[in-house]
């Protein structure tokens, strides 16, 4: 479970990275399905604005090279991972100012970390107003996501799958 | 790192809660026409990762109404209601839970206790604080929480909660009534409490 702000990273077979229940937040994957490596992190708000005494996971743009760097401890190469955003969603039609649509700012800040960082966003389900779960299985890196009243679907495929591709 | 509220902060909002959730029992009890039990509160300062799972199981699927606070402070007052508690509402309602009928009659209970709860805090702290349009949804409790939580996360990493439960006797339906306030707005509570630093 990885759970608002935090980020985790396995190579452990039959491991399974999930967060129940995004709303706003975005969960942002990256795996290097041929080797069976796997991050997720719980991306909660947009820009960190310097702070550094925060969970890892909760800013886009400090989440995104934390997920990197612990997935490279485990021997990843930037070159090989891919990148999959679920999430994003807005939830409420609040006209607050300060509940400006985090949903959409937080997958622009997500897309925009990544693509600085050079690695590429190969799937991704956001947007709309529902919430989503998504699971990383660690084995060929599949990840699926689950919507409230639906069943669980398959967003991006596995390394044993490799051609079933949507 | 996440802040910690000391005993005597916490005590003081959860007096706060435990009026403010008073006062919209009492406001439900007179819609309903049947008397409201309140639960005593809890006050919860959590690290932001474990507020979630504090407030429930987050694959959950619950009703939710969301009431913006604006004014002296920022918050979000938030009502959850389990699928089950929301259809025996609808039903003392004489609505189908799940029509558009339905979803508006509970929008309009989160309306009207998420006023008279307000009502009270202002009341007591003098605060002028005035509800935005209420809106629903109906998903998992775990997107609803953290969606509502991201708002007022952006200096801290601890989420306060104010949680009270109400119970509608004879009818076997509770709701629950949670205030999220941004950091601000919980020095500016505490310092018209006479707790400030």
């Amino acid at each position: 479970m990885v759970r608002m702000g935090e980020l985790a990273v396995s190579r452990t077979s039959g491991h399974v990275l999930a967060s129940i229940g995004l709303g706003s937040c975005i969960g942002l994957v990256l795996v290097e399905r041929s080797r069976s490596l796997a991050g997720l992190a719980h991306i909660v708000l947009p820009e960190s604005a310097g702070k550094d005494d925060v969970a890892a996971g909760k800013f886009a743009d400090s989440a995104v090279p934390a997920l990197l760097a612990e997935l490279s401890s485990l021997g990843a190469r930037r070159s090989r991972l891919e990148a999959v955003l679920v999430g994003g969603a807005q939830m409420f039609a609040l006209k607050s100012s300060t509940s400006m649509d985090i949903g959409k700012r937080n997958e622009q800040a997500a897309r925009a970390a990544l693509e600085q960082l050079g690695v590429t966003v190969s799937a991704a389900a956001t947007g709309g107003n529902l919430g989503r779960t998504v699971r990383v299985y660690v084995d060929g890196g599949r990840v699926t996501v689950k919507q409230p009243g639906a069943p669980e679907e398959e967003l991006f495929a596995g390394a044993a799958q490799v051609g079933s591709l949507r | 790192m996440p802040e910690s509220y000391p005993d005597l902060h916490l005590d003081a909002l959860r007096e706060l809660a435990n009026i403010g959730s008073g006062t919209a029992a009492t406001a439900l009890s007179r819609m309903l026409g049947r008397p409201v039990d309140i639960s005593v509160p809890t006050a919860l300062a959590l690290p932001m990762a474990d507020a979630v799972e504090a407030v429930g199981a987050p694959d959950t699927l619950i009703t939710a109404v969301v009431l913006p606070l604006v004014g002296d402070l920022d918050a979000i007052a938030l009502l959850m209601f389990g699928a089950p508690d929301a259809a025996t509402l609808c039903g003392l309602l004489g609505v189908e839970a799940d029509s558009e009928m339905g979803i508006s009659a509970l929008a309009e209970i989160g309306n009207i206790l998420g006023c008279a709860y307000i009502g009270a805090l202002s009341t007591m702290t003098q605060l002028a604080l005035e509800p935005c349009p209420p809106e629903t949804a109906t998903d998992m409790l775990g997107a609803i929480v953290a969606s509502v939580l991201a708002t007022t996360a952006e200096d801290t990493d601890t989420a306060l909660l104010l949680d009270s439960e109400l119970t509608v006797e004879g009818a076997e339906c509770a709701l629950s009534f949670m205030l999220a306030p941004g950091r601000d707005g919980v020095a500016e509570i505490l310092a018209r409490l006479g707790l400030g630093e």
